[in-house]
């Protein structure tokens, strides 16, 4: 048994008088594949951006490796430099091209020079099948190529886990396959991903544990098979029939 | 006709003149607006609310009153504590914190306009707060700016005109003294009035192809 790489300990969050996280613990191992379900609202996004210390959580512990990243007096920028994070929305960086979105936290982040920091892009971009469109803007993308770039960006930081937050969800259909694609070849390398997302399809050939969320804590937890085909709780069993249609 | 055509050859040096002095006062003072309103406008939206609140007084004060009393407060009003400034430095002065003014405030709209996505996306990187403002947030919100900052550079050439009041010779201080000298106002008006339409259509040209060499696509000022 290896060492986890991330330790959730009792995470709570609180908007305000919100309490929207209410004590979530897990535990992911190097190399694992968590797909994170649940209903709108329970609290999937503010989970992962506890993680990345975006929100840090209000009470709880987090451990990246063997730092315990909650702990007073951490470096937080450096924190997030070591967990990419891929959003619904993709972000890009709109005055950058996909070359510049990959290179800008290679040199005022990773402070390489410009000669390096290029070379390193268009391999992230290479890696997402993106080399042909380095020099498009954004706006110049689809939403699949533009997904694929965001995932780039975060790889260039050379990240150690990888949070996904439904990074299909605002595509159109016939353009989630090249985002999961990558995704799957990422998890085939060996990339630790917490992967918020409903393809179900995704969750079971790429997963190595499903877990289920309700409101601000974990229901249940397990393998696809065990999630999809005899999960324990009737909660659990209700959502995941409901969004297999 | 031949009388105004006389009158053309007599006035032209000292209206070019007053150009230059005109040319000089907008300039000055859209670069000092520039280096003032730039960190007042970032403080706006970024600093802790104390800063927001005062620099929210100065951007009301500049806004809320009008730009001769401005002017004269500066002017003949800065001597009574101790500070005596010539005319050009008044003008600049005064012009200068005026359009710092207006222009934190077409930055502060230009930065809330850019959208939250893009400081979390910097965030999550591994950027602090202030390396994403400069460059992530910051690029773009001056672009989206340009256009309500081109109109800015072409009133502030109309605007210098008010420091004939404190007997700059700029053009519309030549303006007057010409007016008076040659008993011809309406003619001398009306040959300013095409001085500053030039000075304008010719500013007007450089902002365009500023505009359109700082253009990137889905980022411009004119669409949101
Ligand atoms: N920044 C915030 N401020 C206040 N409330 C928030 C904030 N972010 C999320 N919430 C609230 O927290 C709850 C969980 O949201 P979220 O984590 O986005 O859920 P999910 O991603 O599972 O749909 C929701 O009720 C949402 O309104
Ligand atoms: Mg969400």
């Amino acid at each position: 048994m290896t060492s986890p790489i991330l330790r959730i300990e009792d995470v709570h969050k609180s908007y305000g008088s919100l309490h929207v996280l209410k004590g979530v613990s897990l535990t992911v191992q190097p190399r694992e594949v968590v797909v994170l379900v649940g209903p709108s609202g329970s609290g999937k996004s503010t989970l992962l951006r506890c993680i990345n210390l975006l929100n840090p959580p209000t009470k709880g512990r987090i451990w990246l490796e063997d730092q315990e990243i909650t702990a007073p007096g951490v470096n937080q920028d450096r924190v997030r430099q070591r967990i990419g994070m891929v959003f619904q929305e993709f972000n890009l960086f709109t005055h950058l091209t996909a070359l510049g979105n990959v290179m800008i936290g290679l040199i005022k982040v990773r402070k390489m020079r410009k000669n390096e920091a290029r070379d390193l892009a268009m391999f992230e971009l290479e890696r997402v099948g993106l080399a042909d469109r380095a020099h498009y803007y954004p706006a110049q993308l689809s939403g699949g190529q533009k997904q694929r770039v965001a995932i780039a960006r975060a790889l260039g930081m050379d990240p150690h886990v990888m949070l996904f937050d439904e990074p299909t969800s605002a595509l159109d259909p016939e353009l989630t396959g090249e985002v999961l694609a990558v995704m799957q070849k990422l998890a085939g390398e060996g990339m630790t991903m917490i992967v918020v997302s409903h393809e179900m399809g995704f969750a079971r050939q790429v997963a190595n544990r499903v877990v289920f969320m309700e409101g601000g804590v974990v229901v249940e937890e397990g393998t696809p098979q065990h999630m999809f085909e005899q999960p324990t709780h009737e909660r659990t069993r209700a959502f995941l029939r409901n969004i297999m249609q | 006709m031949q009388d105004f055509i006389d009158l053309l050859n007599k006035v032209t040096p000292d209206l070019l003149r007053g150009t230059v002095v005109t040319l000089q006062i907008a300039t000055i003072s859209l670069v000092l607006g520039m280096i003032v309103g730039l960190p007042v406008g970032i403080g706006r939206v970024y600093g802790p609310v104390w800063l927001q609140r005062v620099l929210g007084a100065y951007v009301t004060l500049f806004q809320g009153t009008p730009l001769l009393i401005q002017l004269f407060m500066v002017y003949y009003g800065l001597p009574d504590i101790g500070i005596t400034l010539g005319r050009l430095q008044a003008a600049f002065l005064t012009l200068g914190l005026n359009s710092a003014a207006y222009q934190a405030e077409y930055l502060r709209s230009a930065l809330q306009a850019v959208s939250e996505g893009q400081m979390t996306a910097a965030r999550a990187i591994g950027m602090s707060k202030w390396q994403a403002i400069q460059s992530v947030i910051l690029p773009q919100a001056v672009r989206l700016a340009l256009p309500a900052w081109s109109n800015e550079a072409v009133a502030m050439l109309k605007y210098t005109s008010v420091v004939f009041l404190i007997a700059v010779p700029d053009l519309m201080g030549q303006a007057k003294i010409l007016a008076s000298r040659y008993f011809a106002p309406i003619q001398i008006y009306l040959i300013v009035a095409v001085f500053y339409i030039a000075l304008v259509g010719v500013a007007y040209l450089i902002l365009t192809l500023i505009e359109r060499r700082a253009r990137i696509p889905g980022l411009t000022g004119d669409t949101t």
